[in-house]
């Protein structure tokens, strides 16, 4: 069964954990013994059932009532499984947020009815990230139903606050969808709910199944093959990832880069067999004609003709989760570089999507800035190649942010 | 239980074993001789071109099975394994009877500290325990084998924790993402040898294994690794049942982890 990630955003007090917990219930994918903990949890902390326990696993987590990391629910559904990563509300864990929205494709975003709960900042914010770092398919699900009548009117308000800026974000029309729900009582969830014979669409599950549906790996277009050092300390034996196109044994014209060494190929070895080619998703050990005297770690391999020019200085957009110091530096492509200067070029209000001439580096802010690097990287747009269009940033031993290549 | 797409499984636990041996200085893997850990190994052979390129520490107590030590000694022969056996001592626990759960930790640290390990392999999986999907592929412990699960360094894009203070070494996790019926399936698939003791005799059989003072077997008739992907693929009851340690507290295995055992 294939799984596919699904990032969960949404305001700590809008029911995502409720949610997953009963979608686990109702799809039966979770067993009893988990349920008879949750039921008894519930009782302890003297609430009434809570969905939610089946899912949050820490004990603060639930004394506390909040996730504080990433937690991770499987939902089997149809020929696939979901895997719905649920990630911290929290400002100051804004890096296990990305974390795990970075192994995802489509985004579900919760949002309560309720009139005074409404979308806040912080949800922007993510919702933002989410788009920043590949998300590109999103179903919002407007919770709590069940506390504001069920009625279409609801649903409409919260269509017309929020449209605006998720295509500001970058969201195309066509693939975000709206759906009704309550996840404490289930409508919408698994089967269409009789209390809102208004709503034409598919319950949440179908939506879901639809949009995480388009998936992103190139087997065609250029060879990209992230190399991740020499097998066995042999220099002419190379293992790496196919990123991106297909390689064939012998196949003349290729390259390393930024070595700047013409390579051919005479062997290649997937999963121990000796096979005549790989493609993309494929781990490789390539057997070369020749000996590569430097370190191949944070290099590529590509064809001559189609290969990304190396550069030490990019143009980037930059999520900053701190404000940063001096000592700067980029992990790009396996390799740390140190990064010399980030000169920002426009201003991006993360919770609106608008760019301004002036602004500040601070934690949580958004920049478009030109970033020189001490050394060249074979970087390319992030649009193009994503895993050769990215970087984390530190600022001396902490994680500071991320960067998209423009 | 969810079977996945096994060729993806594997796909990316290869690249994270490469990445670890390439990444780190001196790794060493926790090899229990139970089907997680020894199917990492089938990884890493894969991995390595047949042989696995770094050392497996066995912390043993003394109280295994028969079974699990003659088991041990066939793959260490076979697969021509670099095994290191570190002997833990079996004592009371809090609630008095014997354990060994408080004192592998510390033989585990004499280990790795008298080796000058950075980095260790460890075959868990995300869906053994609740707590357990708090993990990363690649986790950081400190000089006191701490897990800090809640300030952890982090992980995105395929981009694992490098940042290490000396003295501190890194959790690997390439089976973080297995199921227990992928594990099965995947043993089915390439043959791996696996201790007796998961197939059923008289009725029973052990489905997670510890040593002969935790582990009490389960119900069952699966005679072979193709009754046993079959059975998980009906079964609603958790791994770990037949595993005394996760009964008496739900929590230990959190404490366990904090300490930096498993």
């Amino acid at each position: 069964m294939i799984v596919r990630n699904i990032t969960l955003l949404g305001h700590k007090d809008h029911g995502k954990s409720t949610l997953i917990g009963n979608l686990l219930m109702l799809t039966n994918s979770v067993t009893q013994i988990r349920i008879k903990e949750a039921q008894k949890y519930s009782k302890r902390l003297h609430k009434d059932f809570e969905p939610a326990f089946i899912l949050d696993s820490f004990h603060e987590e639930r004394e506390h009532g909040l996730t504080m990391d990433i937690t991770r629910a499987e939902i089997a559904y149809k020929d696939v499984a979901f895997s719905f990563i649920d990630v911290p509300g929290h400002e100051e864990l804004i890096k296990n947020m990305i974390s795990g929205a970075s192994y995802a494709s489509t985004a579900l975003l919760l949002v309560s009815a309720q009139k005074d709960e409404g979308i806040r900042d912080q949800t922007k914010r993510h919702l933002f990230i989410a788009k920043m770092i590949g998300i590109n398919h999103l179903v919002v699900a407007v919770n709590k139903m069940d506390s504001v009548g069920f009625g279409e009117g609801s649903v409409e308000d919260i269509k017309n606050r929020i449209s605006g800026f998720i295509g500001k974000m970058g969201f195309q029309g066509k693939n975000v969808v709206f759906v009704p729900v309550s996840a404490y009582k289930g409508d919408n969830l698994v089967k269409k709910s009789k209390n809102m014979k208004w709503y034409r669409g598919k319950p949440l599950l179908d939506l879901i199944y639809e949009k995480s549906g388009h998936s992103g790996a190139k087997n065609d277009g250029a060879l990209r093959i992230v190399l991740q050092g020499f097998l066995d300390g042999r220099r002419n034996l190379v293992t790496g990832r196919i990123v991106r196109g297909h390689i064939k044994i012998k196949e003349k014209g290729t390259c390393i880069v930024p070595l700047d060494v013409n390579v051919s190929v005479k062997g290649i070895i997937v999963k121990g067999r000796r096979v005549k080619g790989a493609k993309v998703g494929e781990n490789v050990a390539l057997e070369l004609e020749e000996e590569i005297a430097d370190e191949v770690r944070g290099s590529i391999m590509c064809g001559e003709l189609y290969c990304p020019i190396p550069k030490d200085l990019i143009k980037a957009r930059v999520f900053l989760t701190r404000p940063i110091g001096k000592s700067l530096s980029i992990r790009f492509n396996g390799v740390e570089i140190s990064c010399k200067s980030i000169k920002p070029i426009g201003y991006i209000d993360p919770t609106t999507g608008e760019t301004s001439k002036t602004g500040r580096m601070a934690g949580l802010s958004v920049i478009d800035a030109e970033v020189k690097l001490s050394k060249r990287i074979p970087a390319e747009r992030f649009e193009d190649t994503p895993e050769l269009g990215r970087f984390v940033l530190y600022s001396g031993k902490e994680f500071a942010g991320i960067g998209t290549v423009l | 239980m969810i079977q996945q797409n096994l060729k993806e499984l594997e796909e990316r636990s290869i690249y994270i074993i490469r990445e670890a041996n390439m990444k780190f200085k001196n790794v060493a893997a926790l090899w229990s001789m139970g089907k997680d850990s020894t199917t990492m190994l089938a990884l890493a052979r894969k991995a390595f071109l047949g042989k696995v390129p770094f050392p497996v520490i066995h912390i043993d107590n003394r109280i295994d099975f028969p079974e699990t030590y003659s088991f041990r000694e066939y793959l260490t022969k076979k697969w021509k394994l670099n095994l290191i056996v570190a002997y833990s001592e079996v004592k009371p626990d809090s609630i008095g009877s014997a354990c060994c759960g408080r004192n592998k930790p510390e033989t585990l640290k004499k280990i790795m500290k008298e080796h000058g390990f950075d980095a260790l392999i460890v075959s868990i999986r995300r869906d053994e325990h609740g707590i357990r999907s708090k993990e990363r592929y690649m986790s950081p412990r400190n000089q006191k084998f701490k897990w800090d699960y809640k300030n952890q360094p982090a992980e995105l894009w395929d981009d694992y924790a490098s940042k290490l203070d000396p003295g501190s070494h890194v959790r690997v996790h390439p089976l973080l993402d297995w199921n227990e019926i992928d594990v099965w399936s995947y043993i089915k698939q390439e043959k791996i040898p696996v201790n007796p003791l998961y197939f059923s005799r008289n009725g029973f059989r052990y489905r997670s294994l510890g040593c002969t003072h935790c582990t009490v077997p389960v119900k069952s008739n699966a005679k072979n690794v193709a009754d046993i992907v079959k059975e998980l693929e009906t079964t609603r009851i958790e791994e770990r049942s037949g595993r005394s340690m996760d009964k008496e507290n739900e929590y230990v295995m959190q404490r366990l982890r904090s300490l930096g055992y498993m």
